[in-house]
C-alpha cells in the first residue's frame, strides 16, 4: 500500500511540474518532429541535431515551440505522429522509419492541413508540402569516382552495404553504375554490414579471409567503416590502400583531417538534414521565403553529396556533434 | 537461569480478527523432549513458527538466556540456537550432503571454501548420530529418512540448543522411525532440547518427557507424559470423549465391482490379481516401496501396463487415462495430496468440481450450482474454512483431505481407491474419515484402502492384501487380519503357497 | 459518519459483487490514479481524439496480450508473437493482393490471417507439448524463424496493399470508436468468458498451477497447453489484421518488434503471475491500457525519448513489487 501512496505522490508531482509548459498563445506555432530512435550512429546524430535545432530555433523565434519524439519502430512512430496531432501541431517534420508504414498517418496529417515536411525517405504517394533529402545516388557516385581516382583507375574492391531498404539500393546501384565507367575497376563482393560496426567487423573479417588481395573498400556508412577499419588492422593486411565511408561522422572526418593511412575520404549524407527540415517547416509555416529567393519554400530539396578529403575536412568538422 | 534457557511469556498470535494462539507460558529445559499435541488447526504450527522467528508474536515475549525479545526473525533465532526441521525438507537436490549441511554457513580458509574440513565435520556429526552416510553423496540419491538425517546434521553443526521436529515420522517407515528416535535421544544426551510434534500418540508417549496439549489455540494441559495414557491424550486434544475410532465392520456383497487379473508394470509390479466386491473395504498393506501405489496407478492408467486385464462390474475395461477411469466410475485418491491431489491455489469450489466440471456446464459453467454443491459437501463433511472461496492451500491437512474426498465423490464413483487417506491428519478428523469410508461402502460402493499404518488397516478393512516386492504376498481375512500376520508377509518371513495361506 | 460508512461499505460490497477477481483491484487502482494524474498533467489528455488514439494504439499489443495471457496461465510463455505479427501480416497482404474482387479479398485475407496465426500457434504448441522443449526456448527459436521467413518472403521490403476497402477496417470507426478497439474489447469479453465460464479455462488454470494434479484429475494436459498456444496464434492473426489494415501495409523488419515484451508486460502489470495457474483477462486489458497511457503521456509531455524506457521499466517493476507485497 505504501507503493500506491508513492505512486500517487509521483503522479501529483508530475502533474504540477508540467503545468508551466502548457501556456501557448494565439499566434504561436507548434512544430512536431518525429524521428527513429537512435539505433546507430547516424540516427543518434539525427536526434542530436533535432534537439539542437529545437533549442536554437525556439530561442530565436519566441513564438515557436518544438516537440521532438523518437520511436523504436515504424508502428511506434505511427503512434507518435497520432500523439503529436492531438497536441495540435501546426507543422510536422518527419523522418519515416518505413515509408509505407507511415504513409497512411502522414497523409492524415497532411490532409488535416498540417504543414508536412518529409525528410530523407520518400513516400510512395507524395502527401507532403516539402520533401528534403540527401543525395542518395550522388553518395554512391561520388564514392565510386573517388575510389577510382585514389586507386589510379585500377583495383579490386569490396562493398560493405547497408540493410535492404530502398535508399541503400539507390546508393549501391549508383556506385556500381559509376564504377562500370572505369573498366579496370572490379567489384569482388558486396555484403550487408547493416550500417553497424559490429556486423561490419564480422563481415569484413570473412571478406579478408576469402580474398587474398583487396585494393579498396567502400563501407557506405561511417559507423560500418569503423568495424571494417578494425578488421583490416587486426588482420595486419597492407594490400588495402583506400577505405571510403559515407555519411560524414565527426570521427571519420577527424581521421581524414589527421591523414589516416587508408581512410582518406567519405561522402556527406548529413544527419543535420532534420535541422534544415525544421527550419524549412518554420519558414513555410510563416509564409516566408528562404533567403533572397523569389519563390516560396521549394517542394523538393536535395542536399548535395559532398566528397570530404583532407583538403576540405576542416569545414565539415563539428567536434560537439553526436555523429 | 541455565535451567531454562528459553522461556515463553504469554505468547499469542492474531491474524486480523482471528486469534490462533494465546497464553502460551512455557519453560524449555536443556535435554528434554517436549511433545506438542493438538488437532489440526489447534495452533501447533503457529507456536513453532513464533519460536523459530517465522511469525512475529502479537502479544507476549520470548526470553532467551535471560534476555526478552518482542520479536525474532529466522536468522536471529538460528543465531540464538533455535533450529527447525520442517516437514518438507529444504535441501538442494543437486548438491551433496556436506554442501547442504553447510549451505549458507560454508567454512572458509583464506576466503576459499574449505571442502575438506566441511566433509570431515559432516562425517563426524553424522557418526555421532549413528549414521554412516557418505558426506559426498548427492541429495537426490537419498531416501526420505536419510534426508532427514542431513537436516539434523545441518542443525547440529550450528550448535543448536533447541531443535524443532515438525511431524518428522509421517514420511518414515517403522524402521526409520526407530533410527530417528535414537537420534533424538542422542540429541537429548548432548543437552539439546527437542520440541516434537506428532499425531501419533504412541510415539509421543514413548519419546517425550513432557507434553503440551493445545486445543483451539489455547494450552489445555502441560504435564509429564507419564501422567497421561494415550486415551487421555486424545480426549484432551479433542475436548470430548472419543468413542471408538474405527466404525463397525460391514457386510460386503457378493457382487464383484473391480476385478484385476495378471496386472503387471515392467520393473514395478508383477502378476497382481484380486477382486474387490461391492460394499467391501479392501486393505492393501505392505512396506513403503512394495508397489502398493503402483498397483492403484496402473489400474488408473497412470502407469504403462505391460500385462493384465481389468473388469469393472463384469465388463472388460480398457483404462488408458484417469479420465477413462472417471468415466467408468472409478476414482483414485493419491497419497500425495498437495502434489497430485489438489490445486493449492484453487478455492474449495474449484477443487471439488475439477473432476465433475462437465456436470455443471449448460453452455457455460453454472457457478451457482457449483457453489451449492460445495456448500453441501462443506456441511456434510464438516469442512472448516474461512470461505468456500479461500485457496485450499490455506486449509489444514484434515480439511484439505475432506475437500479431496469431496472432489472424488462428486463424480459419484462406484469404486474408490484411497491411498493413505489419513496421512498427516489428527485423530478427530481421522475418525470422521473412517466413518465416511465405511458409509460409502455401506452405500454399496467398493473401496480399496492403501495404508502404511497397520492399525488403520486392521481397524478399518474387511479383507487385506499384503504386497511385497510388487506381488500380492497374502490375502488375509477375519482373524488373520492382525499386526503379526501382516508384518510377516510384508517382510517376506512367510510365503504364500499355491494352495492358500499357510505358515 | 454512519452515512458515509454505510456508503463506503456499500461501495465495497458493490465492487465485490462485480465479476472481478480481487487480483485486478491493484492494477485498476493504478489505472485510475494514472488517469487522474494524466488529465491534470496535460490539457490534451482528455481530448476525445487522444483517448481514441490511445485505445487504438493499445489495441494491437492488447489483443496479443490477451492471447499471451492464456499461454502464461497455462504455465508457458510465447516470445514469438511479435515475429508472428510480421509473418502473418505479410501472408495476409499477399493473399489480399492476389484476390481480384476487393470484398472477397478482404474476407479471404482475414480468414487466412486467423488460420495462419492458429497454425503458427500450433507449431509452437507442438514443440512444447510433443517435442517437450521448454516454452521459452521453443518460442525463442520460432521468434527467430518467423521473423526470418517474413524477411525472406519480402526481401525485407514493405508490402503495400492495393485493396481499397482494406484500410477501412483498421482505420475505420463504429459509433465513434475505432474498429481495432471494438475488436480488442470483444476479444477481451470472449477471453474472459472462456477463462472463467468454461471447463477449458478451469482446466488451463489447473494445468498451469500443478500439472501433476491436472493429470491425476483426468485433464488432457497436452491438449490444454496446445490449445493455449493456438489461442495466442489466433489473437496474433487478429492483431495482424488490425495493424496491417491500419497502416495499409506491413514492414517485415519492423512490424511487431518487441510486441512480445509489451504483451508480457501488460499481462504482468495486470496481475497474472508468470508462474502460471491464475490470471485475469481484464487485468491484462488494464495492463495494456496502463502501458499505452504512459506512452502517450510521455509523448504529450515531451519527455526525452531516451528516458521513456526508464519510466516504462519502473512501472513494470512497481507492478511486480505490488504483486509480491500482496502475495505475502
Amino acid at each position: 500500500m505504501k507503493l500506491q501512496k508513492w505512486l500517487k505522490q509521483l503522479a501529483v508531482l508530475a502533474a504540477f511540474s508540467t503545468v508551466p509548459f502548457l501556456a501557448l498563445g494565439e499566434d504561436d506555432f507548434h512544430i512536431g518532429v518525429s524521428v527513429p530512435s537512435a539505433d546507430h550512429g547516424w540516427t543518434a546524430g539525427l536526434l542530436w541535431w533535432a534537439n539542437k535545432a529545437a533549442d536554437e530555433l525556439s530561442e530565436k523565434y519566441s513564438n515557436v515551440e518544438f516537440t521532438v519524439l523518437a520511436a523504436n519502430s515504424g508502428t511506434a512512430q505511427v503512434g507518435d505522429v497520432e500523439d503529436l496531432m492531438v497536441r495540435q501541431i501546426d507543422a510536422l517534420v518527419i523522418l519515416p522509419t518505413n515509408p509505407a508504414t507511415l504513409q497512411q498517418v502522414i497523409a492524415e496529417a497532411y490532409h488535416e492541413g498540417i504543414y508536412t515536411v518529409v525528410v530523407d525517405r520518400e513516400l510512395e504517394e507524395p502527401t507532403q508540402d516539402v520533401f528534403l533529402a540527401g543525395d542518395n545516388p550522388g553518395m554512391g557516385e561520388e564514392a565510386a569516382k573517388y575510389m577510382a581516382e585514389a586507386l589510379g583507375e585500377e583495383g579490386q574492391i569490396v562493398i560493405i552495404e547497408g540493410p535492404s531498404i530502398p535508399i541503400n539500393a539507390q546508393r549501391v546501384n549508383a556506385f556500381r553504375d559509376e564504377l562500370a565507367r572505369h573498366p579496370d575497376m572490379e567489384i569482388l563482393d558486396s555484403q550487408s554490414g547493416e550500417w553497424n560496426p559490429q556486423t561490419s567487423l564480422n563481415v569484413m573479417e570473412d571478406m579478408l579471409a576469402r580474398y587474398p588481395n583487396i585494393d579498396g573498400v567502400w563501407a557506405g556508412d561511417d559507423d560500418a567503416l569503423k568495424g571494417v577499419y578494425q578488421a583490416i588492422r587486426e588482420a595486419g593486411r597492407d594490400d588495402i590502400r583506400v577505405l571510403v565511408g559515407g555519411g560524414g561522422s565527426k570521427d571519420v572526418i577527424g581521421m581524414i583531417r589527421e591523414g589516416d593511412y587508408i581512410v582518406s575520404g567519405t561522402v556527406t549524407y548529413p544527419p543535420n538534414m532534420i535541422a534544415s527540415g525544421m527550419a524549412v517547416a518554420l519558414h513555410g509555416l510563416m509564409g516566408e521565403h528562404l533567403g533572397e529567393m523569389y519563390h516560396g519554400v521549394p517542394s523538393r530539396l536535395i542536399l548535395a553529396a559532398d566528397l570530404i578529403t583532407v583538403d576540405n575536412a576542416d569545414e565539415f568538422y563539428e567536434p560537439d556533434a553526436a555523429y | 537461569m541455565t535451567d531454562a534457557p528459553i522461556r515463553l511469556h504469554g505468547l499469542g498470535k492474531r491474524f486480523g480478527p482471528v486469534t490462533v494462539l494465546r497464553d502460551i507460558n512455557l519453560d524449555i529445559h536443556p535435554g528434554e523432549v517436549l511433545g506438542i499435541l493438538g488437532e489440526n488447526g489447534a495452533g501447533k504450527s503457529t507456536l513453532l513458527k513464533l519460536i523459530s522467528g517465522v511469525y512475529q508474536p502479537s502479544v507476549g515475549q520470548i526470553e532467551i538466556d535471560g534476555r526478552r525479545y518482542d520479536r525474532l526473525d529466522p536468522i536471529r533465532a538460528r543465531q540464538l540456537g533455535i533450529a527447525m526441521i520442517p516437514q518438507e525438507f529444504n535441501l538442494v537436490p543437486t548438491l551433496s550432503v556436506y554442501e547442504n549441511v553447510y549451505l549458507g554457513q560454508e567454512l572458509r580458509r583464506k576466503g576459499w571454501l574449505n571442502h575438506k574440513q566441511m566433509r570431515e565435520e559432516t562425517a563426524r556429526v553424522l557418526a555421532s548420530l549413528d549414521c554412516d552416510l557418505d558426506p559426498r553423496a548427492p541429495i537426490a540419491a537419498l531416501s526420505v529418512a536419510e534426508k532427514q538425517m542431513v537436516e539434523v546434521a545441518r542443525v547440529l553443526v550450528n550448535d543448536a540448543r533447541v531443535v524443532i521436529l515438525d511431524e518428522p515420522t509421517t514420511v518414515l517407515t517403522d524402521r526409520e522411525v526407530e533410527v530417528l528416535f535414537k537420534v533424538v535421544r542422542a540429541l537429548q544426551k548432548r543437552g539439546v532440547a527437542v520440541l516434537f510434534i506428532s499425531h501419533k500418540l504412541k510415539e509421543v508417549k514413548n519419546l517425550c518427557q513432557r507434553l503440551l496439549i493445545l486445543r483451539d489455540g489455547s494450552p489445555v494441559e502441560l504435564c509429564d507424559t507419564a501422567n497421561l495414557d494415550e486415551e487421555a491424550m486424545a480426549r484432551k486434544m479433542v475436548g470430548r470423549e472419543l468413542s471408538q475410532v474405527y466404525p463397525d465392520k460391514g457386510q460386503p456383497q457378493t457382487e464383484v465391482a473391480l476385478s484385476v487379473a495378471g496386472l503387471s508394470v515392467a520393473g514395478q509390479i508383477d502378476d497382481v490379481s484380486f477382486d474387490l466386491r461391492r460394499g467391501e473395504i479392501l486393505g492393501l498393506s505392505g512396506l513403503v516401496g512394495s508397489g502398493r501405489t503402483e498397483i492403484a496407478e496402473a489400474i488408473m492408467g497412470l502407469r504403462q501396463r505391460s500385462a493384465g486385464a481389468i473388469h469393472m462390474n463384469g465388463k472388460a475395461c480398457d483404462i488408458r487415462s484417469p479420465s477413462d477411469a472417471h468415466q467408468q466410475g472409478l476414482a483414485y485418491l493419491s497419497e500425495d495430496r498437495q502434489g497430485r491431489g489438489l490445486v493449492m491455489n484453487f478455492n474449495l469450489i474449484e477443487n471439488m468440481t475439477l473432476l465433475s466440471l462437465q456436470r455443471y456446464v449448460t453452455g457455460l459453467i453454472s457457478h451457482r450450482r457449483e457453489r451449492e454443491r460445495a456448500e453441501h459437501y462443506q456441511q456434510a463433511f464438516n469442512i472448516r474454512a474461512a470461505s468456500l472461496k479461500s485457496p485450499v492451500g490455506q486449509l489444514s491437512g484434515g480439511n484439505q483431505q475432506k475437500v479431496y474426498l469431496a472432489k472424488l465423490l462428486d463424480i459419484e464413483p462406484s469404486i474408490l481407491m484411497l491411498d493413505e487417506p489419513t496421512r498427516g491428519i489428527d485423530v478427530g478428523t481421522k475418525r470422521e474419515i473412517y466413518r465416511l469410508i465405511r458409509q460409502l461402502a455401506d452405500e454399496g460402493r467398493a473401496v480399496l484402502v492403501i495404508s502404511s499404518e497397520l492399525e488403520e488397516i486392521i481397524g478399518l478393512c474387511d479383507r487385506v492384501l499384503v504386497v511385497r516386492e510388487g506381488r500380492i504376498a497374502a490375502e488375509l481375512s477375519d482373524a488373520q487380519i492382525n499386526e503379526e500376520d501382516i508384518m510377516l508377509y510384508a517382510a517376506g518371513a512367510r510365503e504364500r503357497t499355491p494352495a492358500g495361506v499357510h505358515s | 459518519m454512519t452515512a458515509t460508512q454505510t456508503f463506503s461499505q456499500r461501495l465495497v460490497n458493490a465492487v465485490r459483487r462485480l465479476p472481478l477477481d480481487m487480483t485486478i483491484v491493484a492494477p485498476l487502482l493504478a489505472l485510475i490514479v494514472l488517469l487522474i494524474a494524466s488529465s491534470l498533467a496535460s490539457e490534451y489528455f482528455l481530448n476525445t481524439r487522444n483517448l481514441t488514439n490511445i485505445l487504438r494504439q493499445v489495441s494491437y499489443t492488447g489483443i496479443i496480450a490477451i492471447g499471451v495471457t492464456f499461454v502464461i496461465i497455462g504455465g508457458g510463455i510465447d516470445l514469438s508473437v511479435g515475429s508472428m505479427v510480421a509473418l502473418v501480416g505479410v501472408l495476409l497482404l499477399f493473399v489480399l493482393n492476389a484476390v481480384g474482387d476487393p470484398v472477397l479479398a478482404v474476407m479471404v485475407g482475414m480468414s487466412a490471417a486467423l488460420v495462419v496465426g492458429a497454425l503458427f500457434g500450433l507449431v509452437n504448441g507442438l514443440l512444447v507439448t510433443r517435442g517437450r522443449i521448454a516454452a521459452f526456448i521453443a518460442t525463442l527459436a520460432t521468434m527467430s524463424i518467423y521473423r526470418s521467413l517474413a524477411l525472406y518472403l519480402t526481401d525485407a521490403g514493405e508490402v503495400v496493399s492495393n485493396n481499397d476497402i482494406f484500410p477501412d477496417i483498421g482505420g475505420g470507426y463504429w459509433l465513434g470508436i475505432p474498429i481495432p478497439v471494438w475488436a480488442f474489447f470483444a476479444l477481451a469479453l470472449v477471453g474472459h468468458v472462456l477463462l472463467f465460464h468454461t471447463p477449458y479455462g478451469r482446466h488451463l488454470c489447473a494445468v498451469g498451477s500443478n500439472e501433476q494434479v491436472a493429470r491425476y484429475s483426468g485433464i488432457r494436459v497436452r491438449t490444454v497447453v496446445l490449445l493455449s498456444f493456438i489461442i495466442a496464434g489466433v489473437c496474433v492473426g487478429l492483431a495482424a489484421i488490425m495493424l496491417s489494415s491500419r497502416l495499409n501495409s506491413i514492414s517485415p523488419s519492423d512490424a511487431g518488434v518487441l510486441y512480445e515484451l509489451d504483451a508480457i508486460a501488460a499481462v504482468v502489470i495486470g496481475g497474472t503471475s508468470l508462474a502460471g495457474g491464475r490470471g485475469s483477462i481484464w487485468g491484462t486489458v488494464i495492463g495494456a491500457l496502463i502501458l499505452g497511457i504512459i506512452n502517450n503521456m510521455l509523448n504529450l509531455l515531451g519527455v526525452s525519448p531516451y528516458l521513456q524506457g526508464l519510466v516504462k521499466g519502473a512501472v513494470i517493476l512497481i507492478a511486480v513489487l505490488m504483486q509480491y507485497k500482496r502475495s505475502q
